[in-house]
């Protein structure tokens, strides 16, 4: 009776409270309700002589509580003190001999290594000259088999080009179409500003059609065909390595180059030319637009600046950079994809690399291109 | 009469015209093992992910801890979703943290006990899960298969839960880790008081751990109850998979 009262003298919210040397918990003693439990347990100062935990008002225990009470027993545990629990009931009595058997294997968690700055600088620098080592590797075997392929024209697998052409290609053209358009109308608006303090408006159509053909039209594609056919490959490769596809070809006698390689290679260095001219055309047509609404000039006119302004020479540099650039995005993007290992994990980073690397390797290269054409005077 | 913690009533689930659960019905008791059983694609991996809340049947209801869940939002289904635990049949470790960061998880996420009570509490159940404490700092891809689900089931006994939805647990493992495996399940049921739901195909655990058997064929439920009373169902399913050469090997030596 006496020991039904207390417990009603006792807030009904998880907790516990000490009188004399006895300490009634009660509540729901789970591991949401706990956090007060816990700080309290700490911060409490402990009757010295002798302490009787009383379970009695605890409605649910589970192992975070029976391991509170177990750990703050041990520690309070001076051998001085009389320690006692009382009113256990069977199932929490469970739960206490549980955490006792296993606190022996409950100590400081080991930590997982963390190499050291120095450490880490030496990783990273090995890791890249490996994989640069790798890169040079990849392109060897790959002209390997580019250069049979000279030999057996017939071997190349036409179907998986024409699939790649119609994935890469085809259906690129929605986008980079509107995006060169975009460009074109943005450069034209730029270049009209100020062509027009100078009363020189026609002059738009050199500025269009040259930034746009030389430069604009083959970096967007090659970057937009990275980005949405780089990545695609670097995710296809990896996935067949992680599901092991990759091995199955090996195991079969089919060289993975040849059959997952080739013809994405083949395919995007047909693709992105024909891309780049598409571009072109919509630039220079967005340019147009933008020309006859801003500056009052009219197509006809537009067009036959155009004419007189463009020369072969800078059409080709424009298109002949897009071959190179596209074989720089299927091998990167390829590669990539063969250095997955592991987990789903890896293909996610490995293509976030690829895309970066091959749009990177599209910038170098097109200001190596620059460089050499001025000193050419192409 | 025990207690139904799980009931289950005409679930039905179509993916598309293809028909793979019909109007199945089934309980389950506080305390009891409970395996799901069936060939390959017979659904049991569905019905599964269906009575764990990972998946919505097309139709049918769900009454878990005495509340219908399907009519209620992810958002409230959320309370008793940490009443459950899962562990997934490939592990499902998340692979950017350690064991021991993986078994703290649902720790940090749902309490806001001291971090050190925290991993004290994560080293428990990695005990508990029968892992040695190394393996706490060790990352998901550095374990091998049998730790892998070790691993995962120890966070699935994270936050003590009612019930523990164990995906094949032994598939994958060689016949010594399957049978720890086992051990593991029952060792769980005694000393937490679990209430198990497997699915399995493997005799040997049927054998040693289930207490009863729901065994699926044909998109029905074929047979029900313990062992015993399915094998001597005389269904044609029931037949079939327990009387195969593989189930009469192992059937026989328990005879014995």
């Amino acid at each position: 009776m006496e020991q039904a009262r207390s417990q009603r003298q006792v807030n009904s919210r998880t907790g516990f409270a000490i009188e004399g040397s006895r300490a009634t918990c009660v509540g729901n003693w789970q591991a949401q309700e706990l956090h007060d439990v816990e700080k309290l347990m700490s911060q409490v100062k402990w009757p010295a002589d002798a302490v009787e935990f009383d379970l009695g008002g605890i409605t649910s225990l589970d192992t975070v509580g029976a391991w509170l009470l177990f750990r703050t027993i041990r520690e309070i545990d001076d051998g001085n003190r009389q320690l006692s629990v009382l009113n256990v009931n069977e199932q929490h009595q469970k739960l206490l001999d549980l955490v006792e058997d296993r606190s022996e294997s409950i100590r400081k968690p080991p930590k997982p290594y963390v190499p050291g700055v120095l450490e880490s600088i030496g990783r990273h620098t090995s890791s890249q000259f490996l994989q640069y080592f790798e890169f040079l590797n990849f392109i060897g075997k790959l002209a390997i088999v580019f250069s049979k392929l000279f030999l057996r024209p017939w071997r190349l697998r036409w179907g998986l080009v024409v699939k790649e052409l119609q994935s890469a290609g085809v259906n690129a053209l929605p986008i980079v179409g509107l995006l060169a358009f975009l460009i074109g109308i943005v450069i034209a608006y730029q270049g009209g500003i100020v062509l027009r303090d100078y009363g020189a408006n026609i002059y738009v159509a050199d500025i269009v059609g040259l930034s746009m053909v030389r430069e604009l039209a083959p970096l967007i594609t090659a970057i937009i065909v990275a980005g949405r056919t780089g990545s695609a490959y670097t995710a296809q490769i990896g996935t067949m390595m992680v599901t092991e596809e990759v091995d199955a070809l090996r195991s079969i006698g089919v060289a993975p180059l040849e059959i997952l390689v080739l013809p994405k290679l083949v395919a995007l260095v047909i693709a992105l030319p024909l891309l780049t001219v598409f571009a072109d055309a919509m630039g220079l047509f967005g340019g147009m637009i933008m020309a006859s609404s801003m500056l009052d000039l009219n197509s006809s006119t537009f067009i036959n600046r155009l004419t007189e302004a463009m020369t072969m020479n800078s059409y080709l540099s424009g298109i002949g950079k897009a071959p190179v650039f596209a074989a720089i995005i299927a091998v990167v993007g390829c590669f990539q994809g063969f250095r997955v290992y592991g987990s789903a994990e890896s293909v996610g980073r490995q293509t976030t690399i690829s895309v970066v690397e091959s749009i990177f390797l599209v910038i170098i290269v097109d200001a190596a291109f620059s460089v050499a054409f001025s000193k050419l005077g192409i | 009469m025990a207690e139904h913690i799980l009931q289950a009533h005409d679930l039905v689930m179509k993916f598309g015209r293809k028909c793979v659960l019909d109007r199945i019905s089934m309980q389950l008791e506080r305390g009891e093992i409970l395996a799901i059983v069936g060939g390959s694609g017979s659904g049991k991996s569905t019905l599964m992910r269906q009575l764990a809340l990972l998946q919505t049947p097309t139709s049918g209801s769900i009454e878990l801890f005495g509340e219908r869940v399907l009519e209620m939002s992810e958002f409230r289904t959320l309370p008793l979703r940490r009443r459950m635990g899962v562990m997934f049949q490939n592990g499902a470790l998340f692979g950017d943290l350690t064991v021991l960061e993986n078994i703290s998880m649902p720790l940090r996420e749902h309490t806001s006990i001291s971090l050190e009570t925290i991993e004290q509490i994560a080293m428990l159940k990695l005990a508990l899960a029968g892992l040695e404490p190394e393996a706490a700092a060790l990352f998901p891809s550095q374990l091998s298969g049998g730790m892998r689900k070790r691993a995962a089931v120890a966070r699935g006994i994270a936050m003590d839960p009612e019930i523990l939805f164990l995906d094949e647990p032994g598939s994958g493992l060689d016949p010594v880790s399957a049978d720890a495996m086992d051990d593991l399940v029952l060792h769980l049921k005694r000393t937490l008081g679990l209430t198990v739901v497997l699915v399995t195909h493997d005799m040997d655990s049927l054998w040693r751990v289930a207490d009863r058997i729901v065994l699926l064929a044909d998109t029905r439920i074929a047979a029900e109850g313990t062992l015993q009373e399915v094998l001597e169902s005389g269904h044609a399913a029931a037949h079939k998979f327990f009387h195969g050469r593989r189930g009469r090997v192992v059937g026989a030596t328990y005879d014995q």
